[in-house]
């Protein structure tokens, strides 16, 4: 291949219109398997617009940040089948007088196997809690340790399930999570809690409404929509870019907000959008997604390493 | 040795800042008692140990400043209202105390980290060994304070009066109540704590400036927290009992050279005065080194030994013999030598083989010394000295040499402290142990210039003192700019604040940064303790002592202005009979010589009579009648040149 100048090239495409690009954020792609557009229906507006968000806005105290972590390791085949251990992990942590401390935290360490891996493993996986891979297919090694992380991630997001419904439980102060609130009904319809994503494998909108998507301007939010979900819970949704993206990459900054649909209203995205601008610093760093990843879920995610890589 | 409270912090070691026999680092809550110069005990799997924090430290999960400019926009006032504050970490380092059991030595182990309690410090500083039994030999020192716990610090006497080890050295900057507040308080607490199975002790001090320890005798006001510091530490806040202050004279022989001379205080104040005989054995002192070469030294000695205090008979100086035992009697005695050899005439340089340039330069040195020493030295011969072989148990001798000549200074000094030396070895001073205080030990005892007497002197104290009972307690301003072995040798120091130039020389290089912060911002009344139990330097603080510092005893006993010949002997002999009328002495002196008031003046105060004024007057003798001075032939010149000393 022969020696290209790279930056004269970006100029040069930027001069024909196209957007020059670097290299897309961390994780802000998902899973490369899921990538895809789903329409969404607009609530707010009849197209797509962007809306500036004002001046950053303070969250009152409580609030608080709920988050998880896995970690997995293949410890052994029975014949062509793994075995895999995995810890996870979630905690919330909520903020009161700027200062972060953590309410809940759960762990569970399981092993994910075949069911006749898991027999063939005897007492040897005693006391932990295991989950057993389908076995309609023949042992594969490498799609049975795909299935085995999908697997690890179900469990994971149980988990934060189960710790945010207990959170709930003791409080009635807003709960911020690391993802989507699609995942529980009873999440969707939390009036107190929101979602926010920073991977994008799954877009609402394509062609021009897509590309006026991705192009969102530093402190604006785009307009409110209700996402295509394969579940039964309907929520509300919008991008807000936290970070000029200019000179970086479209997805740079780029959060999707998911809300109960009681908190769709235009007034309310704004406030929350303008809440969540606030909560931009300190900055993550250095985490790589520093960019779209709020101090108070890194602080989570920080809190629950130190915890599993402690017991490692 | 199960703790009700809980811990304080964790020991963390990573391989970058790894636990070690001799440090560990651990972290606390942000909000913790934990300080620099705090004890801790760490405690895991049987093995106990005990620390003393050392440094602290602090930082955020914040990679690069960078980012904290990134997340405020650039602007300070937003990074202030940043909604979350970041992650942050306590550290603390210590050094290893003591460890239990002692063997096997093994790197501190990786648990919780407790405030150490009164009984943990008593094990950290290994006070156990010696503050309890049937012969406990701890002396109170100060208190150890840290998260609102107070515990008592005891040196051990074996280590600060001697056998085991001796000596005390102090430094800190002038004026915030650190060298003499500390000795104050520490001779205090020795004369009040100091094992009667040990033997006696006393202390002889030296006031060096001012009025510094003019005021031992006299009660401090103090205030309820001192009360309570001494009451905490088992000590009477009380002045010393037995006190005798010794000053000398000024040039008029009757005013005493002290800031000590107010009426109510007059009791227990005493001139010292030394004569030729005093003087001579520490001619070495007040000559100057490159004088005293050979030949005067023979001289000296052929004096020392043959003329002074004994009959000396020389037919072709005089027909009667000569009886020197002043200096008086001594320039009487040079005086028959220079006219003896002028009446050889030319040619005549030799005097029982001294030669007379010689003869002349020995003459000319040792009547400078009652020069510069005026006061202290005397020319008529009659002594007034330090009690010697009568030093009473707990009883302090405080040598005035504030007024003094540096010369004269240098001399009472080795006097004094060779004179201590010589009756601790017959072992009939009267105590077991006395305690030698020497102030601005940078003067007397330099790190750098000539090797005088007296430094010679405080070294060989120093290093020999403790197997005699003589103890040196010492103090400066900068322990740089002293003469290491002295200070080397001191088995006990105490800091106080100091000032942060001398905390940068070589001496304080073991010491943490964090702790020579603190050293820098000591307050009044803490001070660092090193001391041979304590394996790490300790902070502790002490009480006002409980006699009048120098500023109020001052004001409160302000001196005395100078007074008039008569007034002067006056007031000395009421010192010695309150009964004596100042207008009786004065019409008693009317006519008198000064030199023969003078000789009754010391002669009474020897005696102490019942009757002083009878006395007194006894010895003036009845008046005489003025005579007619005859002008005396003055001395005259070398006829030859030829002086090897080129004069």
């Amino acid at each position: 291949m022969p020696a290209t100048n790279l930056a004269h090239l970006r100029r040069v495409l930027a001069v024909r219109g196209l957007t020059p690009a670097s290299v897309i954020p961390d994780a802000s792609g998902g899973r490369t398997e899921e990538a895809c557009v789903r329409p969404a229906r607009l609530v707010e507006g009849d197209s797509l617009a962007w809306r500036p968000v004002g001046a950053a806005e303070p969250w009152p105290d409580p609030l608080a940040f709920l988050d998880g972590i896995q970690r997995s390791e293949l410890i052994a085949y029975a014949g062509a089948a793994p075995i895999v251990v995995g810890e996870i992990a979630a905690a919330v942590r909520e903020r009161a007088g700027r200062r972060l401390t953590t309410v809940l935290t759960e762990r569970r360490v399981i092993a994910i196997a075949r069911p006749s891996a898991l027999a063939a493993a005897g007492d040897a996986l005693d006391g932990l809690e295991s989950v057993a891979l389908p076995e309609d297919e023949p042992p594969h090694p490498v799609r049975d340790l795909f299935n085995a992380a999908r697997a690890l991630d179900r469990a994971r997001g149980s988990l934060e399930l189960l710790v945010g419904d207990r959170f709930r439980r003791q409080s009635e102060g807003w709960l911020v999570v690391d993802g989507s609130l699609t995942e529980s009904p009873g999440w969707a319809a939390d009036p107190r809690m929101l979602g926010i994503s920073k991977s994008h494998a799954t877009l609402p909108f394509e062609g021009a409404e897509l590309e006026r998507y991705l192009r969102l301007p530093y402190g604006h939010r785009s307009s409110v929509y209700a996402p295509e979900t394969r579940s039964l819970a309907p929520v509300r949704a919008w991008a807000l870019r936290l970070w000029p993206w200019e000179g970086k990459d479209l997805f740079h900054g780029l959060v999707r907000i998911e809300v109960a649909p009681v908190n769709g209203s235009t007034e309310m995205a704004d406030l929350l959008a303008r809440r969540l601008l606030a909560e931009r610093a300190p900055l993550s760093t250095p985490d790589p997604r520093w960019d779209r990843l709020l101090y108070g879920i890194h602080s989570v995610e920080q809190y629950l390493r130190a915890q599993v890589r402690g017991t490692a | 040795m199960l703790e009700s409270h809980p811990p304080v912090g964790r020991v963390v070691a990573t391989e970058l800042k790894p636990s070690t026999p001799h440090q560990f680092y651990f972290w606390t809550a942000r909000e913790s008692p934990i300080g620099i110069g705090a004890i801790v005990r760490v405690e895991e799997q049987g093995r106990v140990v005990f620390g003393v924090v050392t440094d602290g430290f602090a930082y955020s999960d914040l990679v690069t400043p960078m980012h904290a400019v990134i997340g405020a926009d650039g602007d300070p006032v937003a990074a202030g209202i940043e909604p979350t504050t970041r992650a942050e970490i306590r550290l603390f380092s210590a050094a290893v105390l003591r460890q239990m059991p002692e063997e096997p030595l093994q790197p501190v182990p990786l648990g919780p980290v407790w405030l150490a309690s009164d009984a943990d410090v008593v094990l950290a500083l290994r006070m156990d060994s010696y503050t309890t039994g049937d012969r406990p030999t701890g002396i109170p020192i100060g208190l150890y304070a840290a998260g609102g716990l107070e515990s008592p610090v005891y040196l051990d006497c074996d280590f600060l009066l001697g056998p085991e080890a001796a000596h005390l050295n102090i430094t800190g900057v002038s004026g915030l109540a650190t060298k003499t507040s500390a000795v104050e308080f520490l001779l205090s607490s020795i004369f009040q704590t100091f094992p009667r199975h040990k033997g006696s002790v006393a202390a002889l001090c030296f006031n060096v400036k001012g009025p510094d320890l003019c005021f031992l005798d006299q009660p401090a006001a103090l205030n309820e927290e001192d009360r309570r510091l001494y009451a905490k530490l088992g000590l009477r806040p009380e002045p010393f009992s037995n006190v005798r202050y010794y000053a000398p004279f000024k040039g008029d022989g009757v005013n005493l050279n002290t800031l000590r001379t107010h009426d109510a205080l007059a009791a227990n104040t005493e001139p010292l005065v030394w004569g030729l005989h005093e003087v001579l054995d520490y001619a070495e002192v007040v000559l100057n080194r490159d004088d005293v070469d050979a030949k005067a030294d023979a001289f000296i000695d052929f004096l020392g030994e043959r003329v002074v205090g004994r009959e000396y008979r020389d037919e072709m100086l005089r027909g009667k013999p000569f009886l020197v035992q002043s200096f008086a009697d001594l320039e009487e005695f040079f005086r028959a030598i220079f006219e003896f050899m002028e009446v050889l005439g030319k040619g005549a340089e030799v005097w029982k083989t001294h030669h007379l340039a010689t003869i002349r330069k020995v003459r000319n040195r040792l009547s400078n010394i009652s020069t510069r020493s005026k006061g202290l030295v005397t020319d008529d011969g009659v002594a007034h000295d330090l009690p010697w072989g009568r030093f009473a148990d707990r009883s302090v001798h405080v040598v005035d040499v504030a007024g003094l000549d540096p010369l004269a200074q240098d001399l009472v000094f080795a006097r004094i402290v060779s004179k201590l030396r010589e009756h601790l070895e017959r072992r009939d001073l009267g105590v077991d142990h006395v305690v030698v205080f020497v102030d601005e030990l940078n003067k007397y005892a330099p790190a750098d210039g000539a090797d005088t007497y007296v430094r010679k002197m405080l070294l060989d104290l120093s290093e020999r003192g403790r197997y005699l009972g003589l103890v040196l307690f010492s103090a400066q301003q900068f322990r740089s700019q002293v003469q290491r072995r002295v200070v080397g040798n001191a088995g006990t120091g105490i800091y106080g604040r100091m000032d942060m130039d001398e905390l940068a020389t070589p001496g304080y290089a073991t010491i943490s940064p964090a702790t020579k912060i603190k050293l820098a911002t000591l307050p009044k009344g803490e001070l660092m303790v090193r001391h041979p139990h304590f394996t790490q330097p300790i902070f502790v603080k002490f009480p006002r002592p409980a006699v009048l510092n120098s500023r109020e005893g001052i004001e409160r006993f302000p001196p005395a202005t100078d007074l008039p010949f008569a007034e002067a002997v006056a007031r000395q002999m009421r010192g010695l009979d309150r009964r004596v009328a100042t207008d009786a002495v004065c019409a008693l002196l009317e006519g008198r010589r000064e030199d023969d008031v003078r000789r009754a003046l010391s002669a009474t105060r020897r005696e102490r009579p019942a009757d002083a004024y009878a006395f007194f007057a006894a010895c003036l003798g009845r008046r005489v009648n003025g005579e007619v001075v005859v002008p005396r032939r003055g001395i005259p010149a070398v006829r030859r040149a030829d002086d090897s000393y080129g004069r």
